[in-house]
């Protein structure tokens, strides 16, 4: 898989992430000193049990968690104090949450509004979209009369609008039907291929192994290990992925 | 990226998040315009009409002109508080904040937007119940005090409306600003009477309510009768528009309540 023309392009990782420590109010502590460093250009993994810190840390990078302690940086952005780290950064989050009294055509064109894209620019973008994820008969359908697939497909769309040069996606799989979930995969690769970081967490690790050229293992808000899916077979012994997993989270 | 070309996204982003907001109130006009016309036409039947009878004249004034700039008042008070914490609630609750908080907005332009759809769906019904009232006014003496008067009470009252939004963790905390805190500022609020013919304690009372000086001021705008200083009035509804803005920008900005 190619390394990405951004990668060639701008030195600065698409995310770096400085001892990045979060505890909610109920005192959890989601995210303990975190280090990270997702290359531009990279496609990256981001695998861990549920409560690992993961949701928290894609939040942080977002702006839909209170200022963490620590730094994260978004090609060289601060991502707490400059907002320039926002319009570089695409997020579907895990939960889907759209605007009911919009129709989808229009989730798109204000999100990318929302943005900074122009009115005309942001419809065009939005129905380039629509065609892409298959959503143009769905135009003009609110969200919740959506199928839960379509609403899954439409949130990634809206990560995509204002053309990110950094995607994240939070289980953009979980609850899809395989063939959708293969016609995800290949939208990403090529979207990869397009100079895209994409920034993906999952449970399913043979999804990780198929797409990702580098995985990190986290766990209690820490990253255990970092590297490709090939090192870590080879760090942790297994024949896959999934053998290194269990044996990291052991 | 330089910061020009981030001004401009977040300029087109807050026009655009604006725009939603009154794009909901006109589409929604049933529940955001019509109530209000309608509570207004009541009060001006009820209080005028039947009331009005008995009561003819209040400080050289006819019964329905004194009352009338007071209900716009109400009208607008009640409104913008309504549709800005409804509006943010809604989103917070149902969760497609986020779509907003994402974005490269600051806090005060978050706040602004919000704004935008309160102040446009108070000042939307406001002047439907003044076309629908002018037969009750007689005339306009001070158009400009009026506006302003009334464009102030819409703007404390929208930045006031997006601090409920965000302090509201049920609807039973929503709606309890509106029932508890501006309905009875707003009768309180010499609307329907003259603060001077009360005697004590109503007569601190009304005179301790911020809406009392809005009233006062726009019974000016419309009537030229008035019983405070209409420059200290106007300047204080701007001290009190800056102060609710400032918070909600200050509140939004920290993510209280709004992110975990």
């Amino acid at each position: 898989m190619s390394g990405g023309v951004s990668s060639l392009a701008d030195p600065r990782p698409a995310l770096l992430v400085d001892r990045l420590s979060k505890v909610y109010a109920d005192g959890t502590h989601a995210l303990d000193a975190l280090e990270l460093r997702v290359p531009a250009g990279s496609f990256f993994g981001l695998l861990g049990p549920n409560g690992a810190g993961k949701t928290t840390l894609i939040g942080a990078a977002a702006g839909l968690v209170r200022a963490p302690a620590g730094k994260l940086f978004v090609f060289g952005h601060d991502a707490v104090t400059d907002r320039r780290a926002r319009l570089l950064l695409g997020l579907a989050p895990q939960e889907i949450h759209l605007d009911r009294f919009l129709t989808a055509r229009e989730v798109l064109t204000y999100h990318g509004r929302y943005f900074g894209l122009r009115r005309q620019e942001a419809g065009e973008r939005a129905d380039e979209l629509l065609d892409a994820f298959d959503l143009t008969t769905k135009a003009q359908t609110k969200p919740h009369r959506l199928s839960g697939g379509m609403r899954r497909r439409l949130l990634i769309a809206r990560a995509l609008v204002h053309r990110p040069r950094l995607l994240i996606l939070d289980e953009p799989t979980a609850g899809v039907d395989l063939e959708l979930r293969h016609e995800l995969w290949r939208y990403l690769r090529r979207l990869h291929e397009e100079a895209t970081t994409v920034l993906l967490t999952t449970h399913y690790i043979e999804e990780a192994e198929a797409l990702c050229e580098r995985v990190a293992f986290i766990r209690n808000g820490r990253i255990l290990i970092e590297g490709s899916p090939a090192e870590l077979v080879g760090r942790f012994g297994g024949e896959r992925l999934e053998d290194a997993y269990l044996q990291a989270m052991r | 990226m330089s910061e020009a070309t981030l001004h401009v996204a977040q300029r087109r982003g807050t026009l655009a998040l604006a725009g939603r907001e009154v794009r909901r109130v006109l589409a929604l006009w049933t529940q955001t315009i019509l109530p209000p016309v309608v509570t207004a036409v009541l009060f001006l039947a009820v209080f005028g009409g039947a009331l009005g009878e008995r009561i003819r004249q209040i400080e050289g004034l006819e019964y329905l002109a004194f009352i009338f700039p007071g209900l716009l008042v109400m009208t607008v008070a009640s409104q913008s508080v309504a549709n800005a914490s409804t509006s943010l609630f809604q989103a917070k609750n149902e969760g497609y904040i986020e779509d907003a908080l994402m974005a490269p907005l600051q806090a005060w332009q978050l706040v602004t937007a919000y704004m935008a759809g309160a102040v446009v769906r108070a000042l939307a019904a406001a002047l439907v119940i003044a076309i629908g009232g002018a037969p009750f006014a007689d005339g306009v003496a001070h158009p400009l005090v009026a506006v302003a008067a009334l464009g102030l009470t819409a703007l404390v009252f929208s930045a006031l409306g997006t601090i409920v939004g965000v302090w509201a963790e049920t609807f039973d905390q929503h709606s309890f600003v509106a029932a508890i805190v501006v309905t009875p500022l707003a009768l309180l609020g010499g609307v329907f009477y003259s603060a001077r013919t009360l005697d004590q304690p109503w007569s601190t009372l009304t005179r301790l309510d911020p809406i009392y000086y809005l009233v006062d001021a726009t019974r000016y705008g419309f009537t030229g009768f008035h019983e405070r200083s209409v420059g200290l009035s106007l300047g204080v509804a701007a001290l009190a528009a800056a102060a609710t803005f400032t918070v909600s920008a200050l509140v939004v900005g920290r993510g209280w309540r709004l992110k975990p």
